[in-house]
């Protein structure tokens, strides 16, 4: 990189720096979660970053939002203001001009493009006197259009289209006068945009970089949008920055072979053959539709783990929804052991032989306010039900058992779930799951959020149900955990099967290779 | 898959143990008296009014003890109906406007109409199975929030029964073996305490012992999590409206054995309020942090016996509505303060 380029030159790579990020680190405990990053992000010019998931991008941008401090020893310099990293304050950020548009983009949905604007800006005076609308319209409609939203200032926002409401967001973050605000983040604004609209938006983004001067950080997944929109692209890996790349170097298999810790370009995968195989299978789908999913096929055999390895928006999770009743299928067909089964619902998925560990263990897996006994026993009561009451000491007995034979750490079985770590509940959720004995295990995240030895214990866990002949598939955005665990992966990119890693082939690299290749490629 | 192995390395097996077996000795002191303090709290109210000169020679005559038990028969009954929907996470607004509705019912239909006492009974049991029902429907399958709809279902009620009565009490007429049901003792107790402590008895049994009553403190913990188990939520959330309507309808019963008319004054809106703050009071005693059966009972009885003293003493009517008041507020952030602690240890 060439730092302290002062001088204003038709390259990018030239123009004076005005946001310099310099040996910064952050550790949570013995764990880091950045090391030692620096990087230089120039006046009007698009910086790329990109990671797998637990790289350090959102450590990075909390850190640079104010959100979180640093590791004492870095610091971070916005167009000449200078603050240690580990004093970095929300208000600094605000004040020395960096602004953020988040994934979720923090936008009202039901209240105006006139409203959304004008909340964040503040009303223009103080008191009880009435809000002067004619002035706050007639304000907002050049800041809309500067973004390239033409939708009347009154409209609801959440009547506008997915590219619209970011812009919007943009627009918000950006509306004061001109210069205040120096560099915008995105974080993966196109996450959820379909191709076209992904474009139109990418324009707008480049155009500000181009013609208003700001420099634009863009985190994406998407790295065939990151070759085309960025000047620059810096690659994080572990906590830690592997390159910045620029100009010709930014090229997708570059980006591929850095974010996976292969050095140069990767092997182009070739599809696993699963071809003559004697057993029935115990779960096949046939074009599954629904949601992103469009014609999902593929066969699951006895005591094999499937690994689904997709990006967000990439059909990942609502695969196992739609497989567990909780999403709708509008066309497909499902089959259990060799028996055709309708899911409308988790009842009926229940019964097909499904057991589900959802993705939001907090939200959806646990009763935390419930003893780990209940949460065990949640609802096979029926089965310790005999008149006149359910039977505490036979329920007791079933529970110190599947404590120990899950290896859940657990003061007794009376002890509050939400006060157990976060590896332990979900084991206790896994418990629960298997205790049903399921002929299909649907595993979303299984790992996140849980230390390495509870992680072992869980990859441990599935690895015993399925060698007792069931089947499990694992949704997983950590390809180091899933080509850990895996007998087979297929990639999903946008709702399909793009491809297929078979025994042998699963590498954490072919897997990137696989997710983040762009469909119009595949095409080819 | 059967037998007792562990799939983790000896030595590092977890330990199983006893419940409270690693509960240092402080811990399980506090949370004894978490437990029992409201229990231990009404106890030693008994006592002082037993013991003060003021009261020493009203309180403890076994009049006073027999009004108390007999006059919180039926906000014990509503009590016990709002605990249902309560512990799945949700509301029920109606059951005082009901409990009114069934008393207008059974007092209209066997003073009025002399339909005779079982119809009378029926019909006005009937009336709270029935808004039950309507609080289901709402709640279920058009999808209202429950606050709202109970909100609604309870103050339209309250509007038709004075469409129905024009605002007076049905007084002459009611058949003596109603309301002697409400006067007369059994073996020195008020009978009508007995038929409370029987229902109090099947709602414990319900909610503790059977498989249905702890799902529903599944659903109330987590509605999400109860969904993705396979447990049948809506209709776990219907069963309790319906439940909590036919116990109001009961209540509606009691009120015309206990006060012999069929008043629309009586019972409304702020027996829903006693009923909805016995069960918040009730839920920081006994099983701390969850809506429980023994807990409301005490509730009650600590209010009662409290206000009855203080009246006795010569306090003014409006010493009522304070204390309750005062008493839900205290309890409840107390028990919140313990909550938050048992949830970091």
């Amino acid at each position: 990189m060439n730092d302290n380029a002062t001088t204003a030159g038709d390259s990018p790579r030239e123009r004076e720096a005005v946001l310099t990020i310099s040996g910064v680190s952050k550790h949570h405990g013995p764990t880091a979660a950045l090391r030692d990053v620096s990087l230089t992000v120039r006046r009007g010019s698009v910086h790329g970053l990109i990671g797998g998931n637990g790289a350090g991008k959102s450590s990075l941008v909390k850190i640079l939002a104010g959100v979180s401090q640093a590791d004492s020893g870095g610091s971070i310099e916005v167009d000449g203001r200078r603050v240690d990293a580990d004093r970095i304050s929300s208000g600094w950020s605000a004040a020395a001009g960096l602004r953020f548009v988040h994934q979720d983009l923090g936008v009202f949905d039901d209240m105006t493009l006139a409203e959304n604007l004008a909340i964040a800006r503040g009303y223009d005076h103080p008191g009880v006197r009435p809000i002067r609308w004619r002035d706050i319209r007639s304000r907002v409609v050049p800041v809309l259009e500067r973004f390239g939203v033409t939708a009347h200032p009154d409209r609801s926002l959440g009547d506008l289209s997915a590219p619209d409401r970011t812009l919007v967001a943009i627009a918000r973050a950006l509306q004061e006068e001109e210069q205040s605000g120096k560099v915008l983040v995105l974080d993966e604004p196109t996450a959820c945009l379909p191709a076209a609209e992904a474009d139109r938006l990418l324009a707008t983004v480049r155009r500000l970089a181009d013609d208003d001067g700001y420099a634009i950080v863009l985190i994406s997944h998407r790295l065939d949008e990151v070759a085309r929109t960025a000047d620059t692209v810096s690659v994080l890996r572990d906590g830690a920055l592997v390159r910045t790349l620029g100009g010709g170097e930014i090229t997708e298999p570059a980006m591929v072979g850095l974010l996976a810790g292969a050095s140069g370009e990767a092997s182009s995968p070739e599809p696993y053959s699963a071809a003559d195989r004697a057993d029935t299978p115990v779960l096949r789908v046939d074009g599954l539709c629904g949601g992103q999913l469009s014609d999902v096929s593929f066969d699951v055999m006895p005591g094999e783990v499937l690994g689904i390895a997709g990006l967000l928006g990439s059909g990942r999770s609502r695969l196992l929804r739609s497989l567990y009743g909780l999403a709708p299928l509008t066309a497909g067909e499902i089959h259990v052991d060799g028996r055709p089964v309708r899911i409308d619902g988790v009842p009926a998925a229940i019964r097909a032989g499904f057991a589900y560990v959802p993705e939001d263990r907090a939200g959806e897996g646990v009763f935390a306010d419930m003893p780990l006994g209940d949460n065990l026993t949640a609802n096979r009561l029926n089965r310790y039900w005999a008149w006149p009451a359910v039977k505490g000491r036979a329920e007791a007995r079933d529970v110190a058992r599947m404590i120990s034979r899950y290896v859940i750490r657990a003061r007794s079985g009376a002890q509050p779930m939400g006060t157990l770590s976060g590896g332990n509940q979900q084991k206790a959720v896994m418990a629960h799951a298997l205790e049903g004995a399921p002929r299909v295990l649907l595993l979303d995240e299984p790992s996140q959020g849980v230390d390495v030895s509870a992680r072992a214990e869980i990859h441990r866990i599935v690895r015993t149900a399925v060698d007792a002949g069931a089947a499990a598939i694992v949704v997983s955005s950590d390809f180091e955990e899933l080509s850990a665990i895996s007998d087979r992966v297929l990639a999903l990119n946008k709702g399909r099967v793009t491809g297929e890693l078979g025994p042998g082939d699963i590498a954490a690299a072919r897997l990137h290779q696989l997710a983040f290749r762009s469909v119009k490629e595949e095409k080819v | 898959m059967t037998t007792e192995v562990t799939l983790v390395d000896e030595g590092r097996t977890a330990d199983v143990q006893p419940p409270d077996a690693g509960v240092p000795s402080r811990r399980r002191v506090s949370l004894f008296l978490e437990r029992y303090s409201l229990l231990l709290l009404t106890a030693a109210i008994i006592v002082f009014f037993c013991l003060d000169p003021a009261t020493s020679s009203t309180f403890p005559a076994a009049r006073n003890i027999k009004n108390v038990l007999g006059d919180e028969s039926v906000l014990i009954v509503v009590t016990l109906a709002v605990l249902f929907p309560l512990i799945c996470g949700e509301f029920d607004f109606s059951v005082g406007a009901t409990a009114t509705a069934s008393q207008i019912a059974v007092a209209s239909a066997s003073a009025e109409h002399s339909l005779g006492v079982p119809l009378s009974v029926v019909i006005g049991v009937g009336v709270g199975v029935a808004v039950g029902a309507v609080n289901t429907i709402l709640v279920t399958r058009v999808g209202i929030s429950g606050i709202i709809a109970t909100l609604g279902v309870g103050t339209l009620l309250a509007g038709l029964v004075m469409l129905y009565t024009d605002g007076r009490a049905i007084v002459g007429g009611i058949p003596t073996s109603i309301t002697d049901f409400g006067a007369n003792d059994v073996l020195g107790v008020p009978a009508i305490t007995i038929c409370t402590v029987g229902f109090g008895m099947l709602v414990l049994y319900a909610l503790t012992f059977t498989p249905s009553g702890r799902y529903l403190y599944a659903v109330g913990s987590n509605r999400k999590a109860a969904r993705l188990v396979g447990l049948k939520v809506e209709r776990l959330i219907g069963g309790s409206f319906m439940l909590s309507g036919t116990l109001a309808g009961v209540a509606g019963v009691l009120l015309v054995a206990r006060n012999g008319v069929g008043d629309p004054q009586i019972g409304g809106t702020s027996l829903t309020l006693e009923a909805l703050s016995a069960a918040f009071l009730g839920a920081t005693a006994i099983r701390p942090g969850r809506f429980n059966v023994v807990g409301a009972v005490v509730a009650v009885f600590f209010i009662a016996f409290s206000v009855s003293g203080l009246s006795l003493a010569g306090a003014k009517g409006w010493v009522s509505d304070v204390f309750n008041g005062t008493a839900l507020i205290v309890a409840v952030a107390v028990s919140t303060y313990f909550a938050r602690r048992r949830m970091q240890a």
